[in-house]
């Protein structure tokens, strides 16, 4: 336990500068029992809560305001494994890639593979439905997990879903995945493991504008190929990159790179490489190389993994932003992005998930001086904007945490917005976890539709 | 709070019946349509039963007293970019309208859920009806991206959108899938979609001697196939079928040509392969019988050649027959009725203990409570009822929920 404000200091924010917020305590349970312990403690104390994993988050989500941090990140143990059913269950704080690493040995791996995979946890993924390069083949958090234990903000264990994947009643194990710590705490969580794919092709693919790359983007997806990942990089980011010490050989002076990546039973996949390979051409493409060996392979992801680490270097603070847009809109918002940062002088660097249309316009600037700052944030409301007015939404794997409260209102009615605020209702009546996450506090007001009072015999 | 006056029961259809009075005056046509129906009920204090087009009446809990809103009306694609491989369309839009459109785009819908494509997608999701496929592209859960309901406060509420990656808000997407409509009238439905493989073919590996089943799964299971669809057929639907006289595995593989004859050439080794007919899949997906009582029994891989048995013999109980996604470890029994009750052979085996889980799709009224415990009973399960359709206005019934 952490009481200090000495101490308290290193949970004051996330993975996402520009928040910071002084938790009041910080706890750190060693085991389910203490984790336990600790939430009913603060149920019959009515004290708000945050959960928190390795505070990897983008969107300031783990961050307490003056209440309880509890950190999750001290339960890491791997319960089970069932090469048979491939199934494995974990305590929350297991590391991401650490579970991969465990089940390696039984050809298998855990499918999400966030970039932030060396250190955020399996019980924050679930918190946020994490993503990663390789969903767009193998789907996100919510697609993998096929149970959690949970212990709801009054100290309630339930089961939510079953190792079997079907179930009868309400999806309330799909409703828990991207809550964001607000619905309570994952106590365990069974998770569905993929087998290895027998064989893979890595592509890089290098263009002299963006255009064209999201131009061969698009073609790919249309094509009906559906690459492991398909991941786009703008020129900012390549040359920070191999400026770094995460140097993946990337050509500095390409305007974008595609790192395209196919799997799958080795029959056949050579000529969807080929494919591929003629798409880009096509589309533009200066050259097309593919990875000879694991190595060269592993070089490749490196530098796409570890951009955000490189862009630290360009800049003292960087917000990693993150939106989804149709895939056929790829070149015009991107566009449009270009032409915001123009003109409100900032630096924007690309690099997402081109192939699901999940962008992530990095902005890199200084915290400390005013003028950049509220220059970077009317950029960030105006991408905002463009994403949404293309059909496109404001986070595809970050979460709202508090980083975009502000941006509900472009995608959700009231009416909608009131509907999530009772679900969440249903699970922590009295809004103790995670507090003031997720949806604006003004629209939480009374369901017009509700008599007073109806909800409140069963969820009271 | 429960209807005042008695108002009829709506007439159970059987399954893949036609649609009843679609577009019957009044019928629903937009949202708003939707939303005026639901405030008027309300105000009424009348519960709802939802109609699509009538095939799935006969599935779930019988509702209690309440009066029809037809979705037969509420049809049409809102939204499809080929190019973005989703697409939006209104609830009663029938999956065949949907399959038709995105075929000419090379394109398809990977839910082909079990009962054929008279359905309507809301009705698919509401019901969260799973395929053939499913072990390969995943359950209406894995396919929807965005929802639009229509609560029972009367509340337009969107969840999700129209993009294939989204984390914005809390899911009330996933919410909504398999709710049977009692949190909300589903009026709208984003989902994605696939490219039509460029080869698609289906073969037929016949089990030779029981004995065998264990010993061909094995092989099949490290096979270097990717099957869409790895479904087990018991004997009586082979013979339905007319893919021969013993259980057979139906294993449809797709992909490149290369790709294809690889797999063929894997599955030869590993058994006698024969071609099964291009209209295997529908004529499976629409082979129950449209009176029928189905449970779905899921076991475990290493279990599965217990659970498989298991489901053998229910269905020989009543006469009926069995298959099973091998993938997702998923057995389907399908026990048909005479004069709208099971035979008492089957209905003793349903009433009798099980290892699997079991889920009900539909049973005869009657069944119910004796076999089937509600699976909303819980406090959250409730409260999230209540917090949606606080007046149980919705399909009330259905879900065997409390009153």
């Amino acid at each position: 336990m952490l009481g200090r404000p000495s101490e308290l200091v290193v949970y004051r924010s996330d993975g996402l500068p520009g928040y910071s917020k002084q938790p009041r305590l910080a706890v750190f349970p060693r085991t389910r029992d203490e984790v336990i312990a600790i939430v009913r403690l603060l149920a019959e104390l009515h004290v708000p809560f945050v959960p928190r994993g390795a505070g990897t988050g983008l969107s300031g989500g783990a961050l307490a305001d003056d209440v309880v941090l509890i950190g999750l990140n001290r339960l890491t143990r791997v319960l089970s494994i069932d090469p048979v059913e491939r199934l494995a269950v974990v305590e929350p704080g297991v590391v991401n890639v650490a579970l991969t690493r465990a089940v390696t040995p039984h050809g298998l791996h855990y499918a999400p593979d966030p970039s932030s995979q060396a250190a955020c946890t399996i019980g924050g993924n679930v918190a946020e439905n994490a993503g990663g390069p390789h969903c767009l083949k193998y789907g996100v958090t919510l697609n993998h997990v096929r149970a959690v234990t949970a212990i709801l903000p009054d100290g309630e264990i339930v089961q939510l879903g079953n190792a079997s994947g079907e179930h009868d009643g309400y999806d309330l194990l799909g409703a828990f995945v991207g809550s964001e710590g607000c619905f309570g705490i994952a106590l365990d969580v069974t998770v569905k493991l993929s087998p290895n794919p027998p064989a893979i092709r890595t592509l890089l693919a290098d263009f002299m504008s963006i255009e064209t790359a999201a131009r061969a983007t698009s073609a790919i997806i249309a094509s009906g190929i559906v690459p492991a990942a398909l991941e786009m990089m703008d020129g900012p980011t390549i040359r920070a990159v191999e400026a770094s010490i995460y140097a993946a050989g990337y050509p500095t002076d390409a305007e974008a790179i595609l790192l395209i990546e196919l799997d799958g039973l080795a029959a056949g996949l050579d000529s969807d490489a080929a494919r591929v390979e003629a798409m880009c051409a096509d589309a533009g493409a200066r050259t097309v190389r593919i990875a000879r060996d694991e190595t060269e392979r592993a070089r490749l992801w490196q530098g796409r993994k570890k951009a955000f680490g490189a862009m630290g270097r360009v800049s003292p603070h960087l917000v990693v932003q993150d939106a989804v847009i149709p895939r056929t809109r790829l070149p015009d918002v991107l566009a449009s992005i270009h032409e915001i940062a123009t003109r409100r002088r900032i630096t924007v660097c690309n690099v997402f998930h081109a192939g699901d249309g999940n962008l992530h316009p990095n902005i890199g600037y200084d915290a400390n001086d005013p003028d950049e700052r509220a220059r970077v944030h009317e950029a960030m409301r105006e991408i905002m904007a463009a994403c949404v007015a293309a059909g496109g939404t404001i986070t595809g794997e970050h979460g709202i945490g508090l980083d975009k409260l502000d941006y509900m209102g472009l995608i959700f009615s009231d009416a909608s917005l009131a509907a999530m605020c009772r679900l969440r209702e249903v699970f922590d009546p009295e809004r103790r976890a995670n507090p003031g996450k997720v949806i604006p506090v003004h629209s939480c007001r009374e369901w017009h539709g509700a008599p007073k009072g109806a909800w409140k015999d069963d969820c009271a | 709070m429960t209807a005042p006056n008695a108002h009829p029961v709506v007439a159970r259809t059987g399954h893949g019946a036609a649609a009843p009075a679609a577009t019957s005056p009044g019928a629903p046509r937009t949202t708003s349509d939707v939303r005026d129906m639901v405030l008027a009920a309300i105000d009424r204090h009348t519960p709802l039963r939802i109609v699509g087009r009538g095939t799935w009446l006969a599935g779930g809990r019988p509702v209690t007293s309440a009066e029809p809103i037809h979705l037969g009306a509420l049809t049409g694609i809102v939204d499809y970019t080929p190019g973005d491989l989703t697409l939006t369309a209104r609830a009663g839009t029938p999956l065949s309208e949907i399959a038709a459109a995105t075929a000419a785009e090379g394109q398809w819908l990977a839910l082909v859920p079990w009962g054929g494509d008279d359905g309507t997608l809301g009705a698919t999701l509401a019901t969260a009806t799973a395929g053939p496929v499913a072990g390969m592209f995943g359950t209406p859960r894995d396919v929807a991206i965005g929802i639009e309901t229509v609560t029972g406060t009367g509340d337009i509420v969107r969840g999700g959108g129209r993009v294939v990656k989204n984390v914005a808000g809390f899911d009330l997407t996933r919410l909504m899938v398999g709710a049977w409509g009692t949190l909300g009238v589903i009026t709208e439905v984003s989902v994605r979609l696939r490219a039509l493989p460029e080869c698609d073919e289906t073969v037929a590996l016949p089990l030779n001697g029981e004995s065998s089943l264990g010993t061909l799964l094995a092989k099949v299971r490290t096979a270097p196939i990717g099957p869409l669809s790895l479904e087990l057929i018991s004997a009586a639907a082979a013979r339905r079928l007319a893919l021969g006289e013993g259980s057979t595995l139906l294993v449809r593989i797709a992909g490149n040509a290369e790709l294809v004859a690889a797999q063929r050439a894997a599955l030869a080794a590993v058994g006698d392969v024969v071609d099964a007919p291009p209209n295997v899949w529908t004529a499976l997906r629409t082979v129950e019988p449209t009176e029928a009582a189905v449970v779905r029994l899921s076991g475990t891989v290493a279990r599965f050649a217990e659970t498989w048995s298991a489901a053998e013999r229910l269905a020989a109980a009543a006469g009926g027959l069995a298959h099973a996604s091998v993938q997702r470890s998923v057995v389907r029994v399908v026990m048909p009725l005479q004069d709208g009750a099971l035979s008492e052979a089957g209905a003793a085996a349903l009433r009798g203990e099980s290892r699997d889980t079991r889920i009900f799709e539909r049973l005869p009224a009657s069944m119910w409570t004796s076999v089937a415990p509600t699976a909303v009973a819980d406090r959250l399960s409730r409260g999230v009822r209540t917090a949606f359709d606080p007046h149980r206005l919705l399909n009330p019934g259905i879900l065997g929920e409390p009153a």
